[in-house]
């Protein structure tokens, strides 16, 4: 269509519809009016697709993290009945010292109390993997609950202790059981006991409170998020008050100080840039000038807070700018014209009204620091933790961290735990995210 | 003594001499006022912030270089007469060493023997003289800063000038800032790079065809030092994880590039203004999903599902087939294309549209033979922004796609990528200076070039679109 | 009112109550006029005053505004031009339009003037298009100034070639009826007083309707002069009476420059 067109005067000839009588020329038109407009209608179609495409992938994404992370919400319980032996953890005073039930063998106790109700169970390997029905941590299960009674009951009673994950899938009917035996993780033998105590009774789904309150851990059953949740809290405080007073300053010097010359075109050119570059590439810089050059501690929440700052920094500063230029020009010379200085302006008039942009600025900032791992695991936030961090140079993982973890893990069960961690953390961004759109709304001002 | 050498009493400490040093310049300013009966220059406050600028931000600046340099040479120190005290150790376990002695100065972990026992002993000691040392420094620059500002004030002293000054060094400091992350990237990774480059030649590097750096670890040698020697002969050929990296960012294109522009055609000129409005947020949500949800969904959900589809119909399909990985990070990408399209596209003059309606064009018409045209070059500059995100990004790729370089370009085979091998080459218990960690950056540095000529290239190809409008 | 009934009986277009709506704001109130075939008709008035939104129902440009509503009728050789029977593609391709700003498309200047007839389909070769494309620009006045510049961008040329190119790309597809909004606002003296020029030059193939803030422009160019003011029409009649003898004081007031 676009090669040259050379032409040539008055050589063509009488163009035959060009010189037609209107309705002639009208006609043809409305003739080939119906293609043309099935072909507008096709366009509509494909645009109306691509939409469909696009929240149906949304859609399916969603549902599958729903369906498959709700029932981490529980955890399979046995009843066990066990005799505590009062005199091996209680002090003379008949209160529960803490050191004896340290060293108290609860696992032992927790399995010999669980092999009682199947007299039928004699070999050992047999009477292992009965044992293996019960979580890892069993004991350490059973222990908490008695020292949070205070107390030492005398004689038999019922305990709910966790299962093992295993257990746990089967029990929430994510495990086949009719694939073959060898490449099930419960053998036949444990099918048929846990069938027995599931028609005894002595088998449910309880709420799943170890998931908010306890750390990671190697067992499924006792893995929980606090330990992420704080350590991307720390992250983030650490993160917030590096990026926010350091973007506001450096978009308040772009705004109202800089020069312009080259010094400043390059200091935009830099921060446009940084805002594109992937984020995996300032983890390498965390680890190489952080942890190498500058010998900080791994894995610290300190240094993931840096390294995320100096990532939302590009955005905070765009984002600031862009409020500080909606302020009119009017307030700015209002102020100016009473004989407040520059920076006063700047200081006083200004960021103040700018102050509600800046905020939804950082708040989105924030979130998209708060769903970032490459960076984090680069610093060696992904180290398996087992206590919830305390300080911020303690070791830490952050919850997308831990999301990759779980995922990353054979078990099973993890999965389930990392579609609900999935779950917490989009109920995080979400909840951050509307925040945002609601602080917009709010204060947004037509001048 | 403790108490009174920790960072909770130096803080503390450090806010009273603040309030103090305001509090008395506040005072001198007023006396000055009242007995020269002059006008000072600026308000009286700024007089009180200017002495308390000078008292807290040469000690802050001081205490700040002290954090960083104190406990590192102290340790070196310890490290040197660890060397003495075991010559026989080799340098990583010597820094192994030092860190115990940490933790056993810190009364962490009890000490192993008397050796460190008594080393531990004098590091204790000398941290806490260096402790006591920092404080009373730290006071002394707060006194002399004082006093130096203290002295100075006068009412025709231009306090305010003074402060705003200040201000203004720290904005131009926190804006140099940017650059600075950009050097530093840039340094840190040609350092690191620089050393890998000294072992492997740049040539094997970008142009070999063979890439397994683990080459060490398959064969199962036994000690640190037989791995460091074998490590160095594993191969650095890039070129198949860079071709990974590209067939798994091109299918990612091909999924996002029509489904987002054809959505950006729809929101920008078709859809309803309702329509547009339920439309856009629910974008926003999909682009606001962290990568790292759409890695689980690609190895947990799109992954097993095209190796069940693929044995379906009687192809051989990988568990971390290329396509699982590119078709879910398509779909991360869609939003980011669709949302720059719709600008694009909206950014085309309404004047045009008018033009072309004015002709008798049908909707369909304007579009794809007006407002298209006219947006090219802006689109083009999304898409090579696309590209450019989907070429960085890394967690849908390290938990979807392999960790072997596989040299092809057939999307039902596993490939790694980049962000891979530098997240594969960086996690797990690796000595920083192997070769094999330094390849990582050698990796990463060809990673920030790639990304930074694609959104420079971006950059330059939508401007000419403003230009055309003017 | 009479007047302009009696007037409009052999009119080519016609318009009769024709009210507009912005959303709720109401922008134009019961117009009814008549126009002559193969005649300038300018409608005047001060900013604001509706007359470009009168002049785009014409070719029902106001169906591209979401929010805008149009009533009454519009009549195309007796024929409503707001009946939903009536296909605005078919009509716009008979009712061109040149608008304020100069809008080439960013296509080579063979490419804007081939534009309408491509779309539409008029022509059947190579040939005939060249010929649509050299007649236009002949018709526009444009053919001496570009027949060398025929593959160079329409966007390099000057404003004043711009919108004659507007022009030749409107007159391209063969419309009867032209429609102009503000066609010189954006010109310097100069090109604003060639396209004057080619206005009358057209006048005697088209009916033009040209919308104008300058009551000079329309004394010179249009036989025919409406003024418009706060979306009613207040006088309408010959350019030479309306601008010698207003019958209306408002009329009078605007043209005398009091208001404006």
């Amino acid at each position: 269509m676009n090669d040259h067109h050379e032409i040539v005067s008055s050589s063509a000839g009488v163009a035959g519809l060009y010189n037609a009588p209107t309705s002639v020329r009208m006609a043809h038109i409305a003739a080939g009016l119906k293609k043309r407009r099935a072909a507008s209608k096709r366009l509509r179609i494909y645009g109306i697709a691509a939409i469909c495409t696009a929240i149906g992938f949304l859609c399916i994404l969603l549902t599958t993290i729903i369906s498959n992370g709700y029932t981490a919400l529980q955890q399979t319980e046995i009843a066990v009945t066990i005799d505590v032996p009062a005199d091996e953890i209680v002090d003379a005073n008949g209160v529960i010292d803490v050191d004896k039930s340290r060293n108290y063998n609860w696992d032992g106790l927790v399995k010999r109390s669980f092999r009682k109700a199947f007299p039928e169970v004699t070999g050992m390997l047999e009477q292992r993997s009965l044992g293996e029905l019960l979580s890892a941590n069993a004991g350490y299960d059973l222990r908490l609950q008695i020292e949070a009674a205070g107390t030492v009951p005398t004689g038999a009673v019922t305990y709910w202790v966790k299962s093992s994950d295993d257990v746990d899938m089967l029990m929430k009917g994510r495990m086949d059981r009719s694939i073959d035996e060898k490449k099930r993780r419960i053998k036949d033998n444990q099918l048929v006991w846990f069938d027995k105590i599931v028609a005894e009774g002595s088998v449910r789904l309880a709420f799943n409170s170890t998931f908010f309150t306890a750390a990671d851990s190697r067992e499924p059953e006792s893995a929980g998020v606090l330990g992420a949740i704080v350590g991307s809290a720390m992250a983030l405080v650490i993160t917030v008050m590096l990026a926010l007073p350091l973007a506001v300053m450096a978009a308040v010097y772009l705004e109202y100080f800089a020069p312009p010359g080259r010094l400043t075109d390059f200091i935009e050119v830099n921060v446009n840039n940084l805002a594109a570059v992937p984020s995996i590439v300032f983890g390498l810089l965390g680890l190489a000038v952080f942890l190498g050059f500058f010998g900080m501690p791994r894995s610290a929440p300190l240094v993931g807070g840096m390294v995320l700052a100096l990532m939302t920094l590009p955005t905070i500063i765009i984002a600031t700018r862009a409020s500080i230029r909606a302020v009119p020009t009017s307030i700015r010379d209002a102020a100016l014209g009473l004989g407040a200085s520059p920076m006063q302006t700047a200081l006083d008039h200004v960021l103040p009204l700018a102050a509600p942009g800046i905020l939804t600025g950082t708040i989105i900032g924030i979130a998209q620091a708060l769903g970032e791992t490459a960076p984090l695991i680069m610093i060696g936030m992904v180290a398996f933790i087992v206590d919830v961090p305390t300080s911020f140079t303690d070791p830490a993982t952050a919850l997308p961290v831990q999301i990759f973890i779980w995922s990353d893990s054979a078990e099973r069960a993890f999965y389930e735990r990392a579609s609900l961690a999935i779950m917490a953390l989009l109920l995080f961004l979400i909840s951050m995210n509307m925040t945002a759109v609601l602080l917009r709304r709010k204060f947004e001002k037509k001048w | 003594m403790t108490f009174l050498t920790s960072n909770v009493a130096l803080l503390i400490l450090t806010i009273i001499f603040g309030f103090v040093a305001y509090t008395l310049a506040h005072q001198r300013i007023r006396s000055h006022v009242a007995r020269d009966g002059v006008k000072a220059h600026s308000l009286v406050k700024y007089y009180g912030v200017y002495a308390a600028l000078w008292t807290l931000v040469p000690a802050s600046v001081l205490a700040l270089v002290w954090a960083f340099a104190a406990d590192p040479l102290l340790i070196n120190a310890a490290e040197a007469r660890l060397r003495l005290a075991y010559p026989s150790l080799p340098p990583s376990f010597l820094e192994l060493k030092a860190a115990q002695l940490q933790n056993i100065a810190a009364g962490f972990i009890d000490a192993p023997d008397e050796i460190m026992a008594a080393e531990a002993a004098a590091l204790k000691e000398s941290m806490n003289r260096v402790d006591l040392a920092r404080v009373l420094t730290l006071l002394t620059v707060m006194m002399i800063g004082f006093l130096f500002a203290f002295l100075r004030i006068t009412p025709q002293l231009k306090a305010r000038v003074a402060f705003e000054g200040f201000l203004r060094r720290s904005f131009f400091a926190a804006a140099v800032l940017a650059i600075l992350t950009t050097i530093g990237i840039i340094s840190s990774l040609l350092f690191e790079a620089y050393r890998f480059f000294s072992e492997i030649s740049m040539i094997d590097f970008f142009f070999g065809t063979h890439w397994s750096p683990m080459v060490s670890l398959r064969e199962g040698t036994e000690t640190a030092a037989d791995e460091a020697v074998a490590g160095s002969s594993g191969s650095f050929g890039m070129v198949p994880v860079m071709l990974g990296t590209l067939l798994v960012a091109l299918i990612a294109m091909l999924v996002a590039v029509p489904v987002g522009l054809f959505s950006a055609i729809y929101t920008a000129d078709f859809a309803p203004r309702k329509v547009r409005n339920v439309i856009k947020p629910a974008l926003e949500v999909l682009a606001g999903i962290p990568t790292v949800v759409y890695g689980y969904f690609a190895a947990l959900t799109a992954a097993p599902f095209f190796r069940d589809a693929g044995m379906l119909v009687g192809l051989d399909v990988s568990s971390q087939s290329a396509l699982a990985a590119g078709g879910v990070m398509g779909i991360m990408i869609i939003p980011f294309i669709s949302s720059l399209s719709d600008d694009v596209i909206s950014a085309v003059p309404q004047s045009l549209r008018d033009g072309a309606l004015g002709l008798g064009s049908t909707r369909a018409e304007t579009m794809l033979r007006v407002v298209l045209p006219s947006a090219f070059p802006g689109l083009v500059g999304a898409f090579l922004l696309a590209f450019s995100r989907a070429v960085g990004e890394t967690m849908i790729v390290v938990m979807a796609a392999g960790v072997a370089a596989n040299l092809t370009i057939n999307p039902l085979e596993s490939v790694t990528t980049v962000t891979v091998q530098i997240v594969m080459l960086l996690t797990g218990d690796n000595e920083f200076d192997s070769v094999k960690t330094l390849s990582a950056f050698a990796l990463g540095i060809t990673l920030f070039v790639v990304t930074l000529v694609l959104n420079i290239a971006a950059l330059h190809v939508s401007r000419k679109l403003g230009q055309r409008y003017e | 009112m009479d007047t302009s009934v009696e007037m409009m009986s052999d009119s080519k277009l016609k318009a009769q109550k024709v009210n507009v709506f912005y959303a709720e704001k109401q922008a134009l109130f019961d117009v009814s006029l008549g126009i002559d075939e193969k005649s300038v008709t300018s409608f005047i008035g001060p900013s604001g005053c509706g007359k470009s939104t009168f002049l785009r129902c014409f070719n029902r440009m106001n169906d591209v505004i979401p929010s805008c509503r149009v009533q009454g009728q519009i009549l195309l050789d007796d024929v409503d031009l707001n009946s939903p029977k009536i296909d605005p593609v078919l009509l716009r391709a008979r009712v061109g339009m040149v608008f304020q700003k100069p809008n080439p498309f960013p296509k080579t200047v063979y490419e804007n003037v081939a534009y309408g007839p491509r779309i539409h389909g008029l022509a059947a070769n190579r040939q005939e298009m060249d010929f649509i494309v050299e007649d236009s620009l002949k018709k526009a006045g444009l053919w001496k100034e570009v027949s060398d510049r025929l593959n160079d961008q329409a966007t390099g040329l000057s404003g004043g070639q711009q919108q004659r190119l507007c022009i030749a790309r409107a007159i391209a597809i063969g419309p009867d009826i032209l429609l102009m909004d503000e066609p010189c606002s954006a010109l310097d003296p100069i090109a604003t007083s060639i396209i004057e020029e080619l206005i009358s030059d057209l006048q005697s193939r088209f009916t033009i309707l040209i919308v104008t803030h300058s009551m000079q422009q329309a004394a010179r160019v249009s036989q025919k002069t409406a003024y418009f003011h706060l979306g009613q029409l207040i006088e309408y009649g010959d350019t030479k009476g309306i601008f010698t003898r207003p019958q209306n004081e408002q009329t009078e007031a605007y043209i005398s420059g009091k208001i404006g």
